[in-house]
């Protein structure tokens, strides 16, 4: 296998070449239309991006010889310097050395190009004179009899047309190599593409169960046993190539950590780990807000102001580590800060005081739960708002987020000492380990990431609180829900809705009950019948009937019927909503 | 994909000329109903449908064809044609399912037997306006009347049917607060 290092160099390289094929494609337009703007802009911008991934990879000629352009640009942008065609000479010029500078990296050749550099340091140091000549020194400048420049941009062309003979020698005599179409290793694909080929190798692979599943009793198994394994290394590969490392985005909190440090008058040292880490594309994409939402709230309420800090001993300086790691199908993301911690009671109140919990479960609830609920919609403990975090808005997307990908969050905090939110992550979107289960004859699949375990209990066991129904599993008292009652919860039916199955069974009647956990909270639900574990491919609903509150998403059976896939956090949120709201009655 | 339609669009090409349209016909409750031939995809025996809690009545649930799930609709349903006592007896009998697509949909539509090919030109489709409505149902859908010898033909837009106000009704949010 490549070393990190290697594939590190490789993603630099891929990027360079197309950037300095865009730059090349640019800079022809802009001699054409030598006042277009946003070329100029581009190519500022392109070489900017060049500058910085070379610095962080530590190729020095490339950063630097990128740097020089980038302000030479800049300074056309400013219009410090004018375009003429000589100029344009010189910037293609560099252009080339560019790409074969780039081209270096891969072959470690030497390139000269000291001569162009010198170069075009001239041409900027002209422009830094000219600027502070015409800012201060206007009369010295006429004295030296160029009394006519009218243009303050005049004055730099004439420079750069006397510069350029001197060097033009020099640069010839470098040596630039004729231009070479360079070729990239790595091939950019839309991950549009990508997406219908895992759907392809998901059908093949429900095609395959098929034909398998119906020859079972033909006795021949062994004959598909090529088949299965070439589809399945088929859909791994496919699989792997979705994967990027989470460095690509945890990278980009440097940013926004020093934003929104420098808003709060803060002082933050941002520590990565395991950011070699892999996880599905589109997976790191929908949580992406998630995380930056956690970050910022993490240097805005977790992290104190530097002068708190002192006084409690800690360093001036607050820590906030990021850390992601893979465990068995799943990847953790922890968020850890060394600040003041949650105050778990102001959360308590202000839960109250929301309505989100009543006075009685507010008593209840352990600690770890009331943490929780500041992923509650419309939830801020922070009394001021300011404009990073403590709108009221913001966490509830996080759990949004992770409903989406199937995901949860776990807080663990500790008054003065910080907070570490770990946030667990399927690693891939694309096959999804599910408990079958039958309902009201029909078959439907349950993400087993959610369930808990599987338990029967008697009827008798099962008891009535309030308008909805409990029962004591391993110690803890869960709600049950029958799945019946809940799906057949918009037919007109009078009385209450959650008790209308259990009241016509017989008490020594046994019932399977899945027992879920969906952000600490557990219910249970009672399905017809269960069947064995599968590994699916879920499909999205399509319109008209994409809006369902019940389901995620759809999958093809060995059989070729078609089975829903419950979407457990909607459920959760739906029957504990009333819950966590005390509402009396169900109305739907 | 289009093995049925492809073959008989062939069959008529003689006939089509610049002010003719191509209809699907097919039966509701004793009634012919046209789509016009772009909205239509294919006809496929109905598989087997996997009902959906929590939906319309007139959705019958989701099916699998060729590994793309869609919903499948009975429209007789939809228009209110059918009374409930034989909503159970009649399923049986729609085998076929008549799948249309556009770029916002794809939908099985249920129908009795093998949908048939019209061409028809313009001047025979007249509009529909001039139909009593019952004031409750929005009829927006109906594009036309197809008035031949002896038949009848309502040509409807599909999609417009799909995109009624009810369609917010699709499953959940009407019904919980």
């Amino acid at each position: 296998m490549k070393s990190k290092e290697q594939e590190y160099k490789e993603i630099f390289l891929a990027e360079a070449i197309d950037n300095h094929v865009e730059l090349n494609k640019l800079l022809t337009q802009l001699e054409k239309k030598p006042d277009d703007k946003s070329a100029v802009d581009a190519i500022f911008r392109i070489t900017h991006t060049l500058k910085g991934n070379a610095a962080g990879m530590g190729f020095k000629d490339v950063a630097e010889f990128a740097h020089l352009i980038e302000d030479l640009f800049g300074g056309i942008r400013e219009a410090k310097i004018s375009l003429n065609p000589d100029l344009f000479g010189t910037i293609f010029k560099s252009i080339d050395v560019l790409g074969q500078l780039i081209e270096a990296v891969r072959d470690n050749k030497k390139v000269r190009f000291l001569g162009i550099k010198t170069k075009l340091g001239v041409i900027l140091k002209s422009t830094g004179k000219q600027k502070s000549a015409t800012k201060k020194t206007q009369p010295k400048r006429n004295s030296l009899g160029k009394p006519k420049s009218k243009k303050i941009e005049d004055t730099p062309k004439q420079e750069n047309s006397k510069d350029q003979p001197i060097e033009e020698a020099d640069v010839e005599e470098d040596g630039i190599a004729k231009n070479k179409v360079a070729f990239s290793d790595l091939v950019q694909v839309p991950v549009k593409k990508l997406d219908n080929l895992l759907n392809l190798v998901g059908e093949l692979i429900i095609e395959r169960d098929r034909i398998i599943a119906t020859s079972q009793s033909l006795n021949t198994s062994n004959e598909y046993a090529r088949l299965n394994r070439i589809s399945s290394d088929l859909q791994y590969s496919v699989m792997d190539v979705r994967l990027v490392q989470v460095g690509f985005l945890f990278n980009k909190f440097h940013r926004v950590v020093r934003d929104v440090a420098a808003v709060e008058n803060k002082k933050v040292n941002l520590t990565l780990e395991g950011t070699e880490t892999e996880i599905d594309r589109n997976i790191l994409q929908i949580i992406s807000d998630s995380l930056i939402h956690l970050i910022r709230n993490a240097v805005g309420h977790g992290l104190e102001i530097p002068d708190e800090r002192k006084k409690v001993g800690k360093k001036e300086e607050g820590e906030l580590t990021l850390k992601a790691y893979a465990e068995n199908d799943a990847v953790f993301i922890e968020i850890k800060d060394d600040g003041k911690g949650i105050d778990i009671n102001k959360v308590r109140k202000k839960a109250m005081e929301n309505g989100l919990i009543t006075h009685e479960e507010a008593k209840e609830m352990a600690d770890r739960d009331i943490a929780l609920l500041i992923f509650e919609p419309g939830f801020s403990t922070m009394d001021d708002v300011t404009s990073i975090a403590g709108r009221g808005v913001g966490m509830d997307v996080v759990k949004k987020a992770l409903d989406a990908v199937v995901g949860t969050i776990s807080v663990d905090t500790k008054q003065g000492k910080g907070t570490t939110f770990t946030l667990r992550l399927p690693s891939s979107m694309a096959v999804k380990g599910t408990l079958l289960f039958e309902l009201d004859q029909e078959e439907y699949a349950i993400p087993l990431s959610y369930t808990e375990s599987v338990v029967s209990l008697y009827r008798s066991e099962i008891h009535k609180v309030g308008n909805r129904l409990a029962a004591v599993h391993s110690g803890q008292t869960i709600s049950i829900v029958f799945l019946k009652d809940l799906f057949d919860s918009h037919k007109n039916v009078t009385g209450n809705i959650l008790h209308r199955t259990f009241d016509q069974l017989h008490p020594e009647q046994k019932l399977d009950i899945v027992v879920i956990s969906h952000n600490g909270k557990k219910a249970g639900f009672v399905v017809d019948k269960l069947f064995q574990q599968k590994e699916i491919v879920e499909k999205p609903l399509s319109k008209p009937v994409d809006k369902s509150i019940f389901f995620s998403g759809v999958t093809i059976m060995g059989n070729g019927n078609a089975c829903l896939v419950l979407n457990v956090a909607a459920i959760c949120n739906l029957i504990f909503s009333r819950n966590l709201s005390g509402q009396g009655k169900i109305t739907y | 994909m289009n093995d049925l339609k492809e073959p008989k669009k062939e069959g008529h090409l003689e006939e089509i000329s610049y002010d003719s349209e191509q209809i699907i016909v097919f039966k509701q409750a004793g009634e012919e109903y046209g789509l016009h031939i772009d909205q239509i995809k294919e006809v496929v025996i109905t598989p087997n449908i996997t009902r959906m809690p929590q939906t319309p009545h007139y959705i019958k649930g989701v099916a699998n064809i060729r590994g793309n799930i869609i919903a499948i609709i009975d429209l007789e349903e939809k228009f209110g044609l059918k009374d409930d006592q034989n909503t159970s007896v009649k399923s049986d009998e729609q085998c076929y399912t008549l799948v249309v697509e556009s770029e916002e949909f794809k939908v099985g539509i249920l129908v009795n037997e093998v949908p048939n090919t019209l061409t028809v030109s313009t001047k025979d489709i007249e509009d529909s306006i001039n139909i009593a409505s019952s004031g409750e149902v929005d009829q927006d859908y109906i594009r036309g009347i197809i008035k031949l010898k002896d038949r009848l033909v309502i040509l409807i837009d599909i999609f417009k049917v799909l995109n009624e106000k009810d369609k917010d009704l699709i499953v959940g949010k009407n019904h919980v607060d």
